[in-house]
């Protein structure tokens, strides 16, 4: 940990007063947002706040209305979505979306799918690999028939096979078994610790605080609490807001 | 009420199955019903077959592709097959072809013809698509959405393209008079050479899909992006691209099915829409969107209208294919081979 923070140079992410939305419908309503190197940032917030929402405007699968997202020094927002790739800011989606007509190993090459090389490709699939052992040993396997856990590795993996220099992950713990959860989470780290920049959006947020060095609630489509995840672990407002509140609502 | 009458799969099997026996009884007991007849009818059922067949692969392809059934498919097949004679007269008084190759001459030229209808069609397809389609979705949401418009747009340009066909080559039937050489014997049947070039070639261009498809990184792509544009989009593929391939390929692919019925039967400018109806029929008896079933149910749906035409009743000729479609529908409503791959929850 004390050797990364050596290497911090500044913000590869920062998403400046953002609105976006689909079709009328506005989502966000100016969100701030700044994601250091090789750093793992959480992004927590209930149902509907807009934490998909972000990730999906950086990625460039839906427009944004206003504001800027500079990735690397460069601003990304109104990029086809396969240039962002390109740039090297991958977004990981939930488990449930692979290929499942195709092989864990043909889910994988796609992941790669701008890679010009073939040595690269062949490279970066044993790295995800070695990650992920379980995907290796079932690496002829359609994808259909993955387990959950199984499925979320993959998706993982995918998004490492393009030489990315930021995955941002969308739930990686949604419907997992807790073992599972932890696996992935350990996995997480270690892909940090390889050199990229982590941005996790959770709802399982214990964990999340616990695997991030800092964190964004957002409510409503703009980021209310921010700070040290050890912090925001027992900032009240975040509990009130978000922990607390839901729970007892429910 | 519904849920009562299913019949399950082994249930469809066993039906489907005792109505071709009773087919099969139907055809054997007919008059006409020997051996030789019997050949012919396999040879022209599956050179016919691999016509419908080829255009199925197209309905199919973008089907899969871009969610939307195309209505004006068999008019690229139309302007295919007017793309293939266009060079044919262009390169049928050159005496230099001639002379540099006095034995293979026709067949050169063919080959030629073939190519100019592949490249050309897969050209105006990607223009159809960019300039007549794709606006269509500026809304949002793609070609999911937008399909419904997308498919009433198909019907139109198919009324467009006809007629644009009649102004150019105005509606006489024209002769393709490919030389292929004489006829060929197989198995004690004298065979128009075309019927043979026909089944080679679609057979060709279909294992060649199959190839593209499955081999090469462009394929692993193109199927990327027929199961899902988002996540296409995630892992770097630049899907409007894809999307006008995919078109693209599907329209070459019906242009190289009209060169290949061209100098069978001839070209004419409303050859395209009774092909449709008939490779729309194949597509759906093979499993709508499955490619090697696009294939299998040309063959099916050719050989079906020619047994029937010959051992039942030549006079309603056009009325097969939709008969076996219907009862397909009826019995097997996923076709052979439509079968989804499911999700484990």
């Amino acid at each position: 940990m004390v050797n990364q923070k050596k290497k911090i140079g500044g913000y590869l992410l920062k998403i400046n007063q953002l609105i976006s939305g689909y079709g009328s419908v506005q989502i966000l309503n100016g969100a701030n947002m700044k994601v250091e190197k090789q750093s793992i940032v959480a992004l927590l917030g209930g149902n509907g706040t807009g934490k998909s929402t972000i990730l999906r405007a950086a990625s460039g699968l839906i427009r944004s209305w206003q504001g800027t997202i500079e990735f690397n020094g460069e601003q990304i927002q109104n990029l086809p979505a396969h240039e962002i790739v390109g740039r090297g800011l991958v977004q990981v989606t939930q488990g449930k979306d692979v290929f499942p007509a195709m092989s864990v190993t043909e889910n994988l090459k796609l992941g790669g799918f701008i890679l010009k090389s073939k040595q690269q490709l062949s490279d970066n699939l044993e790295k995800v690999y070695n990650y992920f052992p379980r995907l290796n040993e079932r690496k002829d396997q359609l994808a259909a028939t993955l387990s959950g856990g199984e499925l979320q590795m993959l998706c993982i993996g995918r998004g490492l096979m393009s030489n990315p220099k930021m995955i941002m992950l969308d739930e990686p713990s949604a419907a997992l078994a807790p073992q599972i959860v932890l696996d992935i989470f350990k996995n997480i780290n270690r892909i940090r610790q390889d050199g990229l920049t982590v941005l996790v959006v959770e709802q399982n947020v214990r964990m999340a605080l616990l695997l991030a060095d800092y964190g964004y609630v957002i409510k409503d489509g703009v980021i209310n609490v921010e700070g040290d995840s050890k912090k925001l672990m027992y900032d009240e407002s975040v509990k009130e807001s978000y922990l607390g509140g839901t729970k007892a609502n429910v | 009420m519904f849920n009562k009458l299913r019949i399950g799969k082994k249930g469809e099997n066993i039906i489907f199955g005792t109505f071709v026996l009773l087919y099969i009884g139907w055809c054997v007991n007919s008059p006409d019903m020997n051996i030789e007849s019997l050949k012919s009818v396999l040879t022209i059922g599956l050179s016919v077959g691999i016509i419908y067949g080829l255009v199925a692969l197209g309905i199919s392809l973008i089907y899969t592709g871009l969610d939307v059934v195309n209505f004006s498919h068999g008019e690229f097949f139309m302007i295919g097959a007017f793309a293939g004679l266009t060079m044919f007269n262009l390169l049928g008084n050159q005496d230099w072809i001639f002379n540099i190759f006095p034995d293979a001459y026709g067949w050169i030229i063919y080959v030629v013809c073939l190519f100019t209808a592949f490249v050309s069609m897969g050209l105006f397809g990607v223009f159809i698509e960019r300039v007549f389609l794709r606006p269509l979705t500026k809304k949002g949401g793609g070609y999911t959405v937008a399909g419904m418009g997308i498919i009433i747009c198909g019907f139109g340009l198919s009324v467009v393209l006809i007629n644009v066909a009649y102004l150019i080559w105005n509606p006489v039937a024209k002769p393709f008079p490919a030389e292929l050489g004489l006829p060929m014997e197989i198995g004690g049947l004298f065979l128009p050479i075309t019927y043979i070039w026909m089944i080679v070639v679609g057979l060709s261009v279909a294992a060649g899909l199959w190839f593209f498809l499955n081999k090469t990184k462009m394929g692993l792509g193109i199927r990327a992006v027929a199961y899902s544009k988002d996540v296409s989009n995630l892992v770097g593929i630049n899907v409007p691209l894809y999307i006008s391939i995919i078109f693209g390929i599907a329209c070459a692919i019906a242009g190289i099915g009209g060169t290949l019925v061209g100098p069978t039967y001839q070209v004419v400018v409303f050859m395209g829409y009774i092909i449709l109806m008939k490779a729309f029929a194949a597509a759906v008896v093979g499993g709508f969107g499955n490619l090697p079933g696009a294939i299998v149910g040309g063959f099916t749906v050719g050989i079906f209208e020619t047994a029937s035409s010959f051992y039942i009743s030549g006079s309603h000729k056009d009325l097969y294919a939709f008969l076996l479609m219907i009862v397909v529908l009826m019995i097997k409503p996923t076709g052979f081979f439509g079968v989804q791959v499911k999700m484990k929850a």
